[in-house]
């Protein structure tokens, strides 16, 4: 245990990464590093100071245009005719400049964004891809579906507008003061100052405050969803059972607490004291420079410097609005940070054994007196399990669900380490194997078959590139080859398409051919799914006797057929062996295994024994 | 495939002026206080207006007689408006959020209970992704552009306020003001052609993202034992540029129009500043009156780019709207006409001469009879939809005949109270449905009020009740979503429990295809031996003992009665059931699996 711990801080276990990980470390630095390193990443660097460089100047030409604003109304005051033009040709200049200047910009704040967006997808995706089987198993799909879209998605919002946003907006409150300073006497800057000071005051309360809200609202916006999709899932049961109004009511309690959190929000942000700090910074503004005008004389401080420094007040206005709802969507933005970060820093426990033992397995397999718990959990899913394996041989696993039997086929392969006890291959325990070498001989046939929306012939070939031949082969030891002629397009079908939905054993059948095509040592066939009709279940059984020929194969079945039929039939209840034997062995000591045979077939125990003689 | 882009069967159109009516309907509940927001709106708005015409006065008396008890005057009443304003807003934005809050709670239940009274025929049409999205989504958008409205109509009135003053201080300066509004509506039309393209194009380009993303880990565990990691992650490569490109396109085109809006206002500030200059030098009027007119920009483009940049949030609210009023309109199919409230009922039922269809010209059952007495257990047997389940659909009255009638003892169930009705019939479906909730309240859902150890007969009644002490914790273990914490066949123990408990007079049971474990087969054996003791049973049959052990079997044929009769019966005579019994039964008889090894290996 000490030693795994010891190998995953030193190096990252991954099963599969397509090159060097730029991010690797910033992923372990926390959210913010990450994000960080990935808005400064390689050119991003470079737009990102064009970007901060665009900001600062037009907040600076906007600024400038308020004190040529004001300049201008100084001359016109004292009656100088002539620079009316000169102003209205530079504003006019000014005024065409600067939008360009923030397209520029702005366009340039896209690029990062969006380079961020598709930068932490293909982060996420192959980090995804490097993670083992028991990660994947514990995750659901829908939730990594909304990490990749959802999640990531905000992370372009972070940049534009959120960071974006809070740093044009950090100019246009830094800016004006520094005009102020260096046109107009300095003891202006007095409203400006205060109101910037009581503004981030007042702002940071303000996000204190607003943050539980959102957590709230989206909570039970999640909770509306949950229950009307689940009221609606189960309809039949619901009207069946005449349960609607309590139906409405469960989904009516979330849409009134969402309704609540809605309330308050609003109330928080009624109460949202920046604008009259702002409204008031004006008027005492305006106050503070007509009272230097009547001190002063119109010589020194002139009206047109009230209308400029007025102005530039108004510039406020900007970061004021904006802070209403930026801060909250950044905040926001982080948390998906946060949650994709979770979710890929998270270890698996398997290592690769890279310079272990890489040979041809001959497929003899002996658990040892193992002992398994999920990791997290206390509850051990297999206790005290001995069994010997002997290469070529057919063993049936059959036991209710949850008593051990997926579980016990997957140790094998090493998707999880187990807590006492070895196992096997070959007489070799199977940490000593090369994981890829392992791996690699050993295949499964899962219960759900997975096929990718891809035709038929690639998802044969899946696994190892062949000929057509070769793909007609393997489909007719599948005994997949006829009804894949009976698509409209053959091998050439799409999986998914119209006319091409295949049923659960025509699924396994291509399974099955693709395993015929990569051709393991040895092999796990769940096989749970169930055949309506007499003609498919000849086929399966058919399919399912050639690929066992010849290799050592686990079969968790639910066929009472192969259960007949295998060399070896072990019942597992509770995570232990209960019975273990041939068939016409258990029959006569199992009583449970008898239980199925008489209840399942009405007969009683000597019926069964004497249809054996007779056949 | 693109999610979302199509129109739903029960989608109409309605008037721009129909809908904005069917919303101020929501809002007649709350008349008063909608008055009370309005009223503070509309001060609220001629306060702000007011601050930059007092300004202008000030500036005014500055430049001409510079009375500073005057100025000192105007200056407290600038004051107080900021602070009144304020309040007033502040009483406003707390009652209309108030408000808007229960419109949108009043338009999610109106919808909710819309969508649960209908027929299951509306569920079949219509995916229940989209009806979620409709009931939640839609009616937070709607209250979204209520909200974005009274921002808009509070600047409006500013703006409206300030044009007035405007006119009457200087005409010429007016006109150049209003040079901007048709530059701004030419941009605006201009650009909502290619912003909405390019958004959808956008959202395509995600939609394909989410797919593979879908795709790839549904497959992941192949992907993983056959080591093809790499040619997942190529394809993902493609996919993701592929949105990057297009959005950022997108990004780009919604980028321009701050940008060019902001350009209309500085060109107008130049005419302005030029135009006022030259009146100023004129003596034509005062440069306290030009600072108005330059101020004055500002709160004039301020509700034009609101309305440029939630435009689209506005057009979303509004087929928003559209949305979700069509979803509560949208008429239930089952009608009862009288509403008789039945005591226990016998299980007597009968089919007379009943039509149904599911769509127009595809008939299920033309002149369909059939009579089941009281206590029997009748299966049904027969071809993918030869309408084996329709029958049982029909009986649960969750899909409207067209003709003929059904009786159950002896009266039309048109004419029984839905819900009494609905409550003597226990249907058990094809898959087991669960709710993420314990065990115990799965078992009791439909009596709520039932103790433990009416659980637990319930229980010991259909299947024991040994292999609940084998979950982690008993009666209250946590199901999973559907149930997905327990195999199959405990879904299905636990659906029988829950019948047995609601002890119905008729039960109706669509026998799961999906095989369990033997074990748990044993004991579904077992709890339908019992379910069906001493009530009238309607099963749909896939199982070879189930067959074997009821009363009757009537084989169905393109919705006719073929043959009927028990298992026996009809294997001596050769017909239909004979074959189908070695369509669907031979596979599970004991001899099939003592063949099976000859069977297989002769035909390899």
């Amino acid at each position: 245990m000490k030693n795994s711990k010891n190998n995953t801080i030193q190096k990252r276990i991954v099963e599969f990464s397509p090159g060097k990980d730029p991010f690797e470390k910033a992923r372990h630095k926390g959210s913010r590093n990450w994000i960080f390193s990935h808005i400064l990443f390689k050119s991003n660097k470079f737009y990102v100071i064009i970007v901060l460089f665009t900001t600062i100047l037009t907040s600076n030409l906007t600024s400038i245009t308020s004190v040529l604003i004001g300049n201008a109304i100084n001359d016109l005051y004292f009656g100088k005719t002539s620079s009316l033009v000169y102003y209205t040709i530079i504003i006019l200049i000014l005024s065409i400049f600067s939008p360009i200047l923030r397209m520029v910009s702005f366009a340039l704040r896209e690029i990062i964004a969006h380079r961020m967006e598709r930068d932490c997808r293909r982060e996420f995706y192959s980090n995804l891809l490097g993670k083992s089987q028991s990660f994947h198993e514990q995750i659901q799909i829908g939730e990594l579906m909304a990490l990749a879209t959802n999640d990531v998605r905000m992370l372009n919002f972070l940049i534009s507008p959120g960071i974006s946003l809070i740093f044009e907006s950090f100019t246009a409150l830094v800016i004006p003061l520094i005009y102020i300073i260096f046109f107009f006497p300095l003891q202006l800057i007095l409203a400006p100052l205060v109101f910037a000071v009581l503004f981030l005051i007042s702002l940071r309360s303000y996000v204190k405050k607003i943050a539980p809200i959102s957590w709230r609202l989206r909570g039970f916006f999640g909770g509306m969803n949950t229950t009307l999709n689940e009221t609606l899932t189960g309809i039949e049961v619901v009207k069946a059972t005449v349960q609607e109004v309590g139906e409405l009511e469960k989904y009516i309690l979330n849409a009134r607490g969402y309704r609540d959190a809605f309330i308050d929000q609003g109330k928080v942000q009624a109460k949202y004291i920046p604008f009259l700090i702002l409204a008031l910074t004006i008027t005492f503004g305006l106050t503070h420079a007509i009272s230097l005008n009547l001190i002063l004389g119109n010589l020194l401080f002139p009206i047109g410097s009230i209308i400029g420094y007025l102005a530039l007040l108004r510039q406020l206005r900007f970061p004021t609005q904006i802070s209403l709802f930026v801060f909250a969507m950044v905040r926001v933005a982080i948390t998906s940070a946060q949650r994709l970060l979770n979710l890929m820093n998270r270890e698996t426990e398997i290592d690769e054994n890279v310079g272990g033992i890489s040979k041809s397995l001959e497929g003899r397999i002996k658990f040892e007196n193992i002992s398994f718990a999920y990791p997290g959990s206390e509850k051990p899913v297999l206790k005290n399990i001995n069994l010997e394996v002997k290469p070529g041989q057919t063993v049936a696993i059959v036991g209710t669900t949850g008593s051990g039997k997926t579980t016990l086929t997957k140790l094998i392969s090493r998707l999880y380490n187990l807590d006492k006890g070895r196992i096997l291959i070959d007489n070799i325990d199977i940490r000593d194997y090369a994981l890829k070498s392992l791996r690699s001989q050993i295949s499964y046939i899962e219960q759900d078959v997975f096929l990718f929306s891809d035709s038929i012939f690639n998802n044969i070939s899946f696994g190892r590139t062949a000929s057509k031949e070769e793909i007609i082969q393997v489909a007719k030891e599948a005994q997949a080859h006829d009804f894949i002629c009976q698509l409209p397009n053959q091998y050439d079908s799409e999986v998914g398409e119209r006319g091409v939905q295949l049923s659960g054993g025509e699924r396994q059948r291509i399974a099955i051919a693709r395993a015929f095509l990569s051709d393991p040592r040895i092999l796990v066939l769940d096989d749970s799914t169930s055949s309506i009709d007499s003609n498919t279940e000849d086929k399966i059984q058919r399919a399912i006797r050639n690929i066992l020929k010849d290799r050592t194969t686990l079969l968790i079945t639910h066929r009472l057929s192969q259960i007949r039929w295998a060399d070896l039939i072990i019942v597992l209840k509770r995570g232990e062996i209960a019975a273990m034997g041939t068939h016409d062995e258990l029959l006569s000591t199992s009583d449970e295994y008898q239980k199925i045979f008489i209840k399942k077939f009405d007969v009683d125990i000597d019926q069964i024994i004497k249809h054996k003689e007779v056949s | 495939m693109w999610v979302g882009l199509e129109a739903e069967e029960y989608d109409r159109e309605f008037s721009d002026r129909a809908l904005i009516k069917r919303i101020l309907q929501y809002f007649s509940p709350y008349k008063r206080p909608m008055g009370f927001v309005v009223f503070l709106l509309t001060i609220a708005s001629l306060s702000s207006s007011l601050i930059p015409i007092l300004t202008t006065i000030v500036l005014n008396n500055i430049e001409t007689n510079r009375n500073v008890v005057y100025i000192i005057f105007v200056i407290t009443l600038t004051f107080t408006l900021n602070i009144l304003g304020w309040v007033f807003n502040y009483f406003r934005r707390r009652k209309i959020s108030t408000i808007i809050g229960d419109v949108v709670l009043d338009l999610r239940r109106d919808a909710g209970e819309a969508v649960l009274n209908h027929d299951l025929s509306f569920f079949d049409r219509n995916p229940i992704g989209k009806i979620v999205s409709r009931t939640n989504t839609d009616s937070r958008d709607v209250g979204q552009i209520v909200e974005l409205s009274l921002d808009l109509v509070s600047s409006f009135f500013i703006v409206i306020f300030l044009l007035v003053i405007m006119v009457f201080m200087n005409i010429m300066l007016f006109f150049a003001t209003l040079i901007s509004f048709p530059l701004f509506f030419i941009i605006a039309l201009s650009y909502r052609k290619i912003a909405r393209r390019r958004a959808l194009l956008g959202q395509r380009a995600l939609a394909s993202v989410n797919a593979y993303v879908k795709e790839s880990f549904s497959g992941i565990q192949i992907a993983k034992t056959f080591r093809q990691e790499q040619k997942l992650y190529e394809t993902f490569n493609e996919v993701n540029d592929t949105s990057y490109r297009v959005n950022l396109r997108r990004g780009f085109v919604f980028s321009v129009v701050w940008p060019a809006l902001s350009m209309i206002q500085g060109l107008v500030l130049t005419l302005i500043v030029f135009l006022g200059g030259s009146r100023v030098l004129d003596g034509t009027i005062s440069i306290g009156d030009l600072n108005l007119f330059l101020s004055g920009l500002g709160f004039l483009f301020f509700p034009l780019l609101s309305i440029a940049s939630f435009w689209p949030v506005f057009q979303t609210g509004m087929a928003a709207s559209e949305r979700i009023f069509a979803l509560i309109d949208a008429l239930p199919l089952i009608v009862q006409n009288d509403n008789i409230k039945p005591p226990k009922l016998n299980g007597e039922i009968e089919f007379r001469n009943v039509n149904f269809r599911y769509e127009a010209s595809k008939e299920v059952f033309q002149n369909f009879n059939l009579k089941i007495d009281s206590g029997e257990s009748l299966a049904i047997v027969g071809h993918t939809g030869a309408g084996k389940s329709s029958l049982a659909k029909l009986l649960a009255r969750f899909y409207e005949f067209q003709e003929g009638d059904i009786l159950v003892d002896g009266i039309s169930i048109k004419s029984y109270d839905l819900n009494e009705y609905r409550k003597q019939i226990g249907i058990i479906p094809q898959t087991p449905f669960l709710w993420a909730d314990s065990l115990e309240n799965n078992i009791k859902y439909c009596c709520k009020n039932a103790t433990e150890e009416a659980v637990f007969n319930a229980l010991d009644n259909s299947s024991g009740s040994d292999w609940i002490g084998d979950l982690p914790n008993g009666l209250k273990t946590y199901t999973g979503e559907r149930g997905c914490l327990l195999s199959m066949g405990q879904r299905q123990l636990v659906v029988f429990a829950r019948v047995l408990l609601e002890n119905p007079s008729i039960l109706i049971l669509d026998e799961a295809t999906a095989s369990v474990d033997p074990f748990t087969e044993t004991k579904i054996q077992d709890a339908l031996q019992k379910t069906i003791e001493g009530r009238t049973s309607i099963i749909i049959a896939h199982r070879l003992w189930t067959v074997r052990h009821v009363d009757r079997i009537i084989v169905l044929d393109h919705g006719e009665i073929v043959e009927e009769g028990n298992h026996d019966e009809l294997m001596a005579k050769g017909g239909t059931y004979a074959e189908l019994y070695n369509t669907y039964f031979r596979h599970q008889s004991l001899e099939y699996i003592e063949k099976m090894k000859e069977i297989v290996e002769n035909k390899t």
